[in-house]
């Protein structure tokens, strides 16, 4: 029984930081830029297969993989803003939301007949081994996500906290128009924030990848998750897509384990409604 | 202007509607003009939302798959006839429609979409994990097609049937002109416009978001039904974004907020899925291009294209 209890929880904490690592760069998207982005999936997506053919067609190690992929994809990220979100800036919400769209069914589409519809695996030589840690196995490759995702989620706090970049991108997401006036240069922030968002996105697709198999509609999947890890714990807020993404993994890991595996996801959304029902605007819903 | 000119527009609009079968050659072309009226139904319903309320639901193929597996479980586990699931259908999508409205519209703008795609991916969930209820993946299969009571005529495939959604397809768009016309319809265009200036000058927000949401949950239940009756095949599939991009795509690229949008894009839709269908997934990527092109270049859809044909700049948009 307890056993059982702190497997689920370790279980929830590795797939909960997955979905943090997925959620900051579309909080963050929203809160500098405004921008719902519903390609941020397939960033994710993007990121996965990046490693799998770095990985088969280049043959490098899986770490250099992962690093390569997470700095290609964050490059696609500033491509995609500089071509599609920028010059539709003064844009209304909705024209923007609808054009992430089109880019995610893009991407994926354009994904599937690039990639291949089919399965990959991405073989980490870290997928095998498991490790024992009082009653809790873990294989190295999810702990190499849970080590990973903390370390990128501190970084990417600190950067935001402390560097110059990161507090220019803090007062953009406050008031735009006032930034600007006072010397931001809003294009620099809006590029850094894509780029940053695009690369998590990317590193948490390259992280998690070998935990299951990798398709070209992933992305589908990532970015429902991490949408409804943000509206949990409000759009736009750091801290809440962190709560929100532990609060997702762990209910689903322990719902599946003492409710049914095949309503985990049923019971995570579950969640959300009920603590949007009790704050509709999401658990830390930055002041607007 | 306007008022002399639309009706006559739409009378032969609705002419070559009746029309169209005498000229559909081949059951095949015949099956394209019931997928149309049936995607047309869906993108109408739809265009409640998105063009007169100024929301985008991206949880409306979860309704519409309620109203379907509502009348296939109903017609193949329970044996009920068709016109009773047609009756049932619209009312059990109304029913979630309505609690799910009641939770969600509280939120708007990107918010409200992302939770509607939460809503919408808990139902896919249920009715693709619950296998001893509604058979999970494998779906239902075999649901006979619509019997005239007296009669003991069955309305299956081709012509009968494009003139069966035709009628609700028509009746659909009478509504939404005659909503559009009214104090509720000019209601949903100032909540549309300015939500605060609407609740300032006493219009209740949230009330009126709520009726125009059920109306359209329960409009894409009827199509839900229709559609299961056709096909006689459902899966939880039609809870998913794969039902849900094609009707926004529908509603934007033939003109969100007209009537007649929904139905030109439809019509859209399904020809350009037929002249593509060779090039396999190509298909989604030229539907996500001009998608994409659309809203950037052609915000008003396909239809704000055609004062400019009558050389009439004056009335671009009929309900702006």
């Amino acid at each position: 029984m307890g056993a059982v209890f702190f497997q689920q929880l370790a279980n929830g904490l590795v797939n909960g930081m997955g979905y943090v690592l997925i959620a900051v760069g579309l909080t963050l998207v929203f809160g500098v830029l405004r921008i719902v982005n519903f390609a941020h999936g397939e960033f994710y997506m993007l990121g996965s297969f990046a490693t799998f053919f770095a990985m088969s067609l280049l043959g490098v190690h899986y770490i250099v993989a992962v690093l390569m992929a997470t700095v290609v994809v964050a490059g696609v990220g500033v491509l995609a803003n500089q071509v599609l979100f920028r010059p539709l800036r003064r844009e209304h919400e909705f024209t923007i939301l609808m054009v992430s769209l089109g880019l995610s069914l893009v991407l994926a589409n354009g994904g599937e007949l690039v990639f291949g519809a089919d399965p990959k695996y991405i073989s980490s030589p870290f997928a095998d081994d498991a490790v024992e840690l009082g009653s809790v196995f873990l294989t190295w490759q999810r702990i190499i996500v849970l080590v990973a995702a903390s370390v990128l989620i501190c970084l990417v706090y600190l950067f935001i906290r402390f560097t110059r970049m990161g507090k220019m991108m803090q007062a953009t997401a406050q008031n735009r128009e006032g930034a600007a006036l006072s010397g931001v240069n809003i294009d620099w922030v809006h590029t850094y924030t894509f780029a940053l968002a695009c690369g998590l996105a990317a590193a948490a697709g390259a992280l998690l990848g070998p935990t299951a198999v990798i398709f070209p509609t992933i992305g589908e999947w990532a970015v429902l998750k991490a949408f409804i890890v943000v509206v949990m714990g409000g759009l736009g807020s750091m801290g809440g897509a962190v709560a929100g993404g532990l609060i997702l993994g762990i209910v689903e890991a322990l719902g599946a384990n003492y409710i049914s595996i095949a309503f985990k996801d049923a019971i995570g959304y579950g969640i959300v409604v009920a603590v949007l029902l009790w704050r509709p605007a999401g658990l830390f819903a930055p002041r607007q | 202007m306007r008022r002399f000119v639309f009706p006559r527009a739409a009378a032969a609009g609705v002419a070559m509607l009746l029309l169209v079968p005498l000229a559909a050659v081949g059951s095949y072309f015949q099956h394209l003009l019931v997928m149309w009226m049936l995607f047309a139904l869906m993108a109408v319903s739809l265009n409640i939302i998105v063009g007169y309320l100024g929301e985008l639901s991206f949880g409306h193929a979860a309704f519409f798959g309620l109203g379907a597996y509502t009348s296939g479980m109903l017609t193949v586990f329970g044996g009920v006839p068709f016109w009773l699931c047609l009756i049932a259908a619209p009312l059990v999508s109304g029913a979630f429609g309505l609690a799910i409205g009641y939770a969600s519209l509280r939120i708007k703008g990107p918010q409200f979409a992302i939770l509607t795609l939460g809503f919408g991916a808990i139902l896919h969930s249920v009715f693709l994990n619950w296998v001893d209820f509604t058979n999970g993946p494998l779906g239902i299969t075999k649901i006979s097609p619509p019997r005239i009571p007296l009669l003991g005529l069955e309305i299956s495939g081709g012509i009968p049937y494009y003139y069966l959604v035709l009628f609700f397809l028509l009746v659909s768009a009478y509504l939404c002109r005659s909503l559009m016309r009214s104090r509720t319809g000019r209601a949903f265009i100032a909540v549309r416009e300015n939500d605060m200036l609407a609740t300032s000058l006493g219009i209740d927000v949230f009330r009126y978001k709520l009726l125009g949401f059920v109306a359209a949950t329960m409009m894409v239940g009827v199509a839900g039904c229709l559609y299961a009756h056709y096909l006689k095949v459902i899966t939880p599939g039609l809870f998913t974004l794969h039902y849900m991009a094609p009707m926004v795509i529908m509603v934007i690229i033939g003109g969100k907020g007209t009537v007649t949008g929904p139905i030109v894009g439809s019509l859209v839709y399904v020809a350009l899925l037929e002249v593509l269908r060779a090039s396999g997934s190509m298909r989604m990527l030229v539907f996500a291009v001009l998608l994409t092109l659309s809203v950037i270049f052609l915000p008003g859809g396909l239809v704000s294209l055609l004062p400019f044909w009558r050389g009439q700049r004056g009335g671009a948009r009929q309900h702006d």
